[in-house]
């Protein structure tokens, strides 16, 4: 559980790693609804001009959003911000790995902080920017 | 290309619709989030403001071709979570769309509201594939 006062800016505070399959990807698509087939077909996402499937946007920006709840405890996200900058290919066998590390960006006051997020898969930038604030305890 | 004259439009608010601890709890659940079924995750609305915004998909005069659509920017700003037995209604407004060598850049925004009450405002902004 993260405490406002032994916050600071610049100091990174969370480092987890997902594995994403194509399990999760039709699961996803169940619960959300979204079941454009590049999420779930190669040869829909090669139509598409893409390597493979790939994982929806929203999909990797929901892990990313998980991994700040489970730092921040049960406090809610009240603002969240990212930019699609590119696709997660999620291989048939074995699936992707999306790294998800936080940086404290801002001491808003009040408790409310303001995370760099650093979402990565393969060591490219996934989500970028990609920024949450969350009021902690 | 879309109908750039669509920029300021606003759609009609959707019905209200109650949100159930079962929505909220296989949102979570697909994600690997833990959820007790009362609150909403974080991006828990993308699973309501998309298909509110798919009328401009089913309107031949707007132009908008899904195959093209590539997500490209999403913010939530909640004013407070969802919770199970909110009954929501997402009011579309098309906010921009801006052309760049031949594609398109187009950008919503919905207000998502419970009872008249804001609950969170959604922007979507989706990259269009031009023809070339």
């Amino acid at each position: 559980m993260a405490r406002y006062d032994d916050l600071s800016v610049g100091a990174e505070v969370f480092d987890v790693a997902f594995t994403v399959t194509r399990a999760d990807l039709v699961a996803y698509a169940d619960a959300s609804g979204d079941q454009n087939p590049i999420h779930q077909d190669d040869a829909a996402a090669q139509a598409a001009g893409l390597p493979g499937v790939i994982a929806h946007g929203m999909y990797t920006m929901g892990l990313a959003a998980r991994a700040v709840t489970e730092w921040a405890g049960d406090a809610s996200i009240e603002d969240y911000t990212a930019r699609f900058a590119k696709p997660v290919v999620v291989p048939a066998d074995g699936g992707a790995e999306v790294r998800v590390a936080g940086a404290v960006r801002k001491l808003l006051g009040d408790g409310a902080v303001e995370v760099n997020l650093t979402v990565t898969c393969g060591g490219e930038k996934v989500l970028a920017p990609a920024r949450a604030t969350v009021r902690v305890g | 290309m879309l109908n750039t004259s669509y920029v300021g439009r606003t759609l009609p608010a959707t019905e209200p619709h109650v949100v159930t601890a079962e929505e909220i709890g296989g949102f979570a659940a697909a994600l690997g989030t833990k959820s007790d079924g009362a609150v909403a995750s974080a991006t828990f609305l993308v699973s309501h403001t998309l298909p509110a915004a798919d009328r401009l998909i089913d309107d031949p005069d707007f132009g908008l071709d899904f195959t093209r659509v590539l997500h490209r920017e999403q913010r939530f700003a909640h004013v407070r979570p969802v919770r199970a037995g909110d009954a929501i209604s997402c009011l579309v407004h098309v906010e921009s769309i801006k052309t760049v060598a031949g594609n398109d850049v187009l950008t919503t925004r919905t207000e998502v509201t419970v009872d008249g009450e804001p609950v969170s405002t959604v922007w979507t902004t989706l990259f269009v594939r031009g023809d070339a």
